[in-house]
């Protein structure tokens, strides 16, 4: 047992947990002097005060509140372009991240660490370089046109949806692996019935996020000529028509909140 | 003798499906009280009922001399300090510390910026080495709680209820996750500290046998009504198929 007295164990322990506090209030500090300097390096230095604090920046926000609403007739068909577009690339991302994910996850990669190495390289790429880009490689590729934003896109969500599929399948519950197992089950059939049916909710749910935030790249790829909504963005902004410019911007809100209303129900019906 | 809880015609349950149905007794100091009965019968809700992490329909529950039912919820979280509780699952924080799981049961005495940098007191520290030691811990406080045995995990559950002093014990199937000799020793040690500290206690357990071993008192819930009530000794054959009887619809 013990040879030193409750007390003095008591003064120990208190101690110890002085010293960790400590600790942790030096890391905090640390983190927070980085940010301060950060700010006052980057932010304070190199903002042009006198435009924000004459309330240029008012007036400039002003003008897009002057809705063109003239513009709505012509939107329907881009929005339906843009989902269709975003449909089209989140599901072939999803083709790409199924290979993807199963080299990436830890517990089901194939070839030890030499596949799950390969599988978060091409992770990491994808995620890597942006969607601009991307968009621009394709384009050279494929020629302008809705074709390279997909594929764009498509290139795009592998990081995410790979990612986050990897990382649920190494979060599974291996109770219901094991019993597949005993039962005399193939790796197949281990990955069909005991993982595939607890990633479900994660993979749905993450599926319609990527799909979201599809909608909102597919945007910003109408600069490399991606049909849409992107491409009458980008037509208003040549024009430099504020209005319009809002009228599309709360199109691209509307069709996301969409999404998200949609989204709640599948969820319910698969969870 | 003084009575510290006393449940009446207590109700619970959503709007299709009745969990408890009218269900009243009462608990004096020195009690050790077994809620047996069938998986399903209400005993996990009956006893979340009493510090309401499940909010009952109808009913009372007097305890401290007090309505729980009709507190505000700041009067509410200062009768749960009162109020120790165990669980099935053990529901330690794993990341954490043994010690600093243990100190988590003061936090209803702790305010909310000193829990933030783990202020506890000197004293609190001192209390939770004592029941560590206690319970045989006294070896293992700066462990992670997910580096324990299950007997042991248990064991910091124990200490973290105690800690709160309460002046009763709740306790949901303590045992169902340990292996049947480790059970008896989690019950022998949950009993002696309640003897040792003079904390009534409500303990829900399907093990009949463990039951009758460790509590003055037994209750026995069959679809949320309460088919038995009385010492172990008149736990008969009869009683027993009356609580375990199930109806075939």
């Amino acid at each position: 047992m013990n040879a030193l007295s409750i007390d003095a164990r008591v003064d120990g322990i208190a101690a110890g947990r002085r010293r960790a506090r400590a600790l942790r209030f030096m890391s905090t500090f640390l983190i927070l002097a980085v940010v301060v300097w950060s700010i006052e390096a980057i932010v304070i230095a190199d903002t042009d005060w006198n435009r924000i604090l004459t309330g240029s920046l008012l007036s400039t926000m002003q003008r897009f509140l002057d809705l063109d609403w003239s513009l709505l007739p012509d939107l329907w068909e881009p929005a339906l372009e843009t989902v269709l577009m975003a449909t089209l690339a989140t599901l072939a991302g999803l083709v790409l991240s199924i290979p993807v994910a199963w080299l990436g996850a830890s517990n089901i990669t194939p070839y030890g660490k030499t596949s799950y190495a390969i599988g978060r390289f091409l992770m990491t790429m994808s995620r890597s370089v942006h969607e601009i880009v991307w968009g621009l490689i394709f384009v050279s590729a494929v020629g302008l046109g809705a074709l390279a934003g997909i594929l764009a896109m498509a290139v795009r969500s592998v990081g995410f949806i790979s990612k986050t599929i990897a990382e649920a399948i190494e979060d599974v519950d291996p109770k219901p692996l094991e019993a597949i197992r005993a039962a005399g089950g193939t790796k197949f059939q281990i990955l069909w019935f005991a993982i595939l049916p607890q990633i479900i909710p994660v993979f749905v749910g993450n599926m319609i996020f990527e799909w979201d935030i599809n909608i909102r790249r597919s945007t910003i790829l109408g600069l490399v000529g991606a049909g849409g909504l992107g491409l009458v963005l980008f037509r208003q902004m040549a024009m430099s028509n504020n209005g319009g410019i809002a009228v599309v911007i709360l199109a691209v809100l509307s069709l996301i909140i969409f999404g998200e209303v949609i989204s709640y129900y599948a969820r319910k019906a698969v969870i | 003798m003084q009575t510290v809880l006393e449940v009446r015609n207590l109700h619970a349950g959503y709007a299709d499906r009745e969990i408890l149905k009218g269900i009243s007794f009462t608990l004096n100091a020195d009690d050790f009280f077994a809620i047996i009965g069938p998986s399903g019968a209400g005993k996990s809700t009956l006893i979340r009922c009493v510090n309401r992490l499940v909010e009952p329909k109808s009913g009372e529950v007097i305890f401290n001399g007090r309505d729980m039912l009709k507190l505000t919820p700041a009067e509410l979280r200062g009768e749960r300090r009162n109020i120790g509780m165990i669980f099935q699952e053990f529901n330690l924080i794993e990341r954490l510390s043994v010690m600093d799981n243990v100190l988590t049961g003061r936090l209803g005495y702790t305010g909310t910026f000193r829990s933030i940098f783990r202020l506890y007191t000197k004293d609190e520290i001192k209390q939770a080495l004592v029941l560590l030691d206690r319970v045989g811990l006294g070896e293992h406080i700066d462990k992670r709680a997910d580096r324990l045995s299950g007997g042991q995990r248990q064991r910091v559950g124990i200490a973290r209820a105690l800690i709160q002093n309460p002046k009763l014990l709740l306790v949901d199937e303590p045992t169902s996750s340990l292996d049947p000799k480790i059970s008896r020793e989690v019950m022998g040690l949950i009993r002696e500290m309640a003897r040792e500290f003079h904390i009534p206690v409500l303990c829900n357990i399907h093990d009949v046998d463990l039951a009758c071993d460790f509590c003055s008192h037994v209750i026995g819930l069959q679809d949320g009504v309460k088919k038995f009530e009385g010492p172990p000794a008149k736990l008969d054959k009869q009683a027993l198929q009356e609580i375990y009887a199930m109806e075939v619809l």
